[in-house]
């Protein structure tokens, strides 16, 4: 996977956090998922497609975190990973993946993304739709953790005529 | 004034209602999707709304609103994810008065809606 590929997902991810919660977070290093397995316990599931690419990010909140998020945005608190958790957490990965399309576009993709997924327990699995590697990119937010999923798969007939 | 905000989120259509409450506008109609807001219609002066949605998204609820005669001049504001250029013109294009990329911060929200009230 092309680290150029990624870029995109990580600025929208730092973006968003500095609009929606006030703080900027820390980006640590990246890695290569070796199962299924999410490493919070509520994620938010989005995948996009195009004559270009295919492929799907997530993002994955353990609950101190996305409590911890939720308070800021909505200046409330909130239980467990109830139904507002798992909206917002949805919304955020709605807003993450609409977000990278600019930084695409001046690399002349474009994609559609399709209605967020939600889901929530202790080891939950996300299923990603690139059908290659799945690369997991951690951040932290203050002292809170959350990680970005993303698998992004570049279609054949377009990597030919443009590379 | 009277306001539909069109979102498939509740937590952003919370947000959305709250900075339009402390702007001064409390007259808020919300709807899920945009099937759902077209029944909703009635009386509005001014609608948001999100892109990404389903049943109907906000671009075919736009594009639906526009043919009809009693709301077809009714000022609309998009607020979406969708950050390319592309879309934006796609929107305008459209119907669509004024475009707002989420994510955004309070004020730009009061602020926008005061430009189409006027
Ligand atoms: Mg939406």
């Amino acid at each position: 996977m092309d680290v150029k590929y990624i870029n995109p997902f990580i600025n929208s991810v730092v973006t968003t956090m500095e609009m929606m919660v006030n703080t900027s977070p820390k980006r640590l290093a990246p890695f290569l998922k070796d199962n299924n397995i999410a490493r919070g316990d509520v994620s938010g599931i989005i995948g996009f497609a195009s004559q270009e690419i295919v492929g799907s990010v997530a993002l994955t909140f353990p609950e101190k975190t996305v409590k911890k998020i939720y308070s800021v945005m909505m200046g409330e608190e909130t239980n467990g990973t109830n139904e507002d958790i798992q909206d917002t957490v949805g919304e955020l990965a709605n807003i993450i993946a609409g977000g990278a399309k600019e930084e695409f576009s001046s690399m002349g993709i474009t994609y559609h993304i399709s209605i967020p997924t939600v889901v929530v327990g202790k080891n939950h699995s996300i299923v990603h739709k690139g059908g290659t590697h799945v690369m997991v990119v951690p951040f932290k937010l203050e002292n809170n953790a959350f990680f970005m999923e993303i698998s992004i798969k570049l279609k054949n007939n377009w990597k030919k005529n443009n590379r | 004034m009277k306001i539909l905000v069109v979102d498939d989120s509740a937590t952003m259509r919370r947000i959305i209602t709250k900075n339009l409450n402390s702007a001064g506008y409390d007259d808020i109609t919300e709807a899920e999707n945009g099937e759902e807001a077209l029944g909703k219609l009635e009386g509005i002066q001014l609608i948001l709304t999100d892109w990404n949605m389903p049943v109907m998204d906000g671009l075919t609820f736009v594009k639906t609103v526009r043919t009809m005669d009693a709301y077809k001049d009714v000022p609309i504001m998009m607020i979406t994810s969708q950050a390319a250029k592309k879309e934006v013109i796609e929107a305008l294009k459209n119907g669509v008065n004024d475009y707002l990329v989420k994510p955004f911060t309070a004020g730009t929200i009061a602020e926008k809606v005061k430009g189409l009230a006027e």
